[in-house]
């Protein structure tokens, strides 16, 4: 299998999960240090790992990653797409360039590295299945992240999609609407109390452990799911689901730069 | 990838057999206790009938077994978990909203919307909520059920999902 952005964070627990599940694991990753420890901490639960490095932006370093990705370890039979980077900021805040790398990792690299993977496999007559890290706030947009908003929930919809165009071919392609799945790189929780500042606003009452994350995208691409296709399953301990209608008072994106999701 | 449900009593109300056989093969012990970790209820699909030809006690029955017995037989489950002081999964499982008629295109929006709203009610219970709408009846429908009511999927609540592209 092949993870985008894997070397670290969900992709990693992604990768991981894959691994116990006994897949070898091409990991990508924009820095091939970060991709290498990743490979390394994969190759200990005793299966093969690569490493490579790969903008998923550019078709061709894609097509190429796929090539090597496929000398080291054989055909690539499932794909999860979770590159991406995320930080609150306010919409008018964001740059050109800021928003052309949120959207564009999510959305073309999603969408290139998907249709690569479904040209290799349909030329091969193979079946396949990806998995795409969708996020919980795709339903009711993310003031104070309006790029990620945008990225997350195109993802969610090219799935369904691009699950209809290859249906006929056996390929599956379903998505995780996430929560919040703390790790080193996460946004959110590096200030100090910023995890348990979230937990208190979270149905389940906790943050979700980055292992379970990893078992349900890797869950999607086994065939005990083997009809499973087009979906996008929220995983998210009931945080994106309203609570009341009585909500707390209205406080713009600008006003709150040093809350839990604050952009300062 | 055997023993999710290993400790774990399940009472399924309603007739599919993919998913009976899924939880088994996981070691849940099925039975008709009342006293159970999970319940699982599978409605039977209505016959397909024109709104202007569906009579209003074929309605009700479809309503009856779509929506509220769905409600009333979770809200009964739920304050035995809560009386046990235990945590539980109820998993509601049913044909997509609009597969069937104008009658269950009425119950299973009710029932999504119910879904989530359950599971943010009992949350801090631990009892966890979740639909399937599907036509599937096979293999995948089963192993996606012994996923959603084990520990596996304790940070999946509230969730209404389908199967397949027609779902």
């Amino acid at each position: 299998m092949l993870v985008t952005g894997g070397g670290s964070g969900m992709g990693l627990a992604m990768a991981k999960a894959f691994a116990q599940g006994g897949a070898q694991v091409a990991v990508l990753g924009r820095s091939i240090e970060r991709a290498e420890e990743g490979a390394q901490q994969i190759a200990a639960l005793g299966v093969r790992a690569h490493a490579m490095s790969c903008d998923v932006r550019q078709p061709d370093a894609i097509a190429a990653a796929f090539d090597e990705a496929e000398r080291a370890l054989g055909p690539i039979g499932l794909l999860a797409n979770n590159a991406g980077a995320n930080f609150p900021i306010l919409a008018e805040d964001i740059s050109p360039n800021a928003w052309n790398a949120v959207t564009r990792i999510a959305i073309d690299g999603t969408f290139l590295c998907s249709a690569e993977f479904a040209r290799r496999l349909i030329a091969r007559g193979e079946g396949g299945a990806i998995v795409n890290n969708s996020a919980q706030y795709i339903w009711t947009g993310f003031p104070g992240d309006a790029h990620s908003a945008a990225a997350k929930t195109a993802q969610a919809t090219m799935t369904r999609k691009l699950a209809a165009d290859w249906a006929p071919y056996g390929i599956r392609v379903n998505a995780i609407a996430a929560g919040f799945f703390p790790h080193d790189t996460s946004t959110a929780g590096r200030r100090e109390g910023g995890v348990e500042l979230l937990q208190n606003m979270i149905p389940a009452g906790r943050t979700g452990s980055i292992w379970e994350f990893g078992w349900l995208s890797a869950m999607t691409c086994t065939p005990l799911f083997g009809d499973m296709t087009g979906q996008v399953i929220v995983q998210d301990g009931g945080e994106s689901l309203r609570r009341s209608l009585m909500m707390p008072d209205f406080v713009p994106p600008r006003e709150r730069g040093d809350g839990p999701w604050g952009w300062q | 990838m055997s023993g999710w449900l290993s400790g774990k009593r399940v009472r399924i109300e309603g007739v599919s057999p993919a998913i009976a056989s899924a939880l088994a093969a996981q070691d849940a012990a099925v039975d008709d206790s009342e006293d159970c970790d999970i319940w699982v209820h599978v409605a039977p699909p209505p016959a397909i009938r024109l709104a202007h030809e569906l009579t209003h006690s074929e309605w009700r029955a479809s309503l009856d077994i779509g929506l509220d017995r769905r409600f009333l037989g979770a809200r009964d489950f739920a304050a035995q978990c809560r009386a046990r002081g235990t945590g539980g999964a109820v998993l509601f499982v049913g044909a997509p909203e609009q597969a069937l008629g104008a009658d269950h295109a009425a119950a299973a929006g009710a029932l999504g919307n119910l879904t989530k709203t359950l599971s943010v009610e009992w949350a801090r219970d631990g009892i966890r909520v979740n639909s399937i709408l599907t036509r599937d009846t096979g293999n995948t429908l089963g192993n996606l059920a012994a996923y959603l009511v084990s520990d596996y999927a304790a940070y999946v609540t509230g969730a209404v999902m389908g199967i397949d592209l027609d779902d």
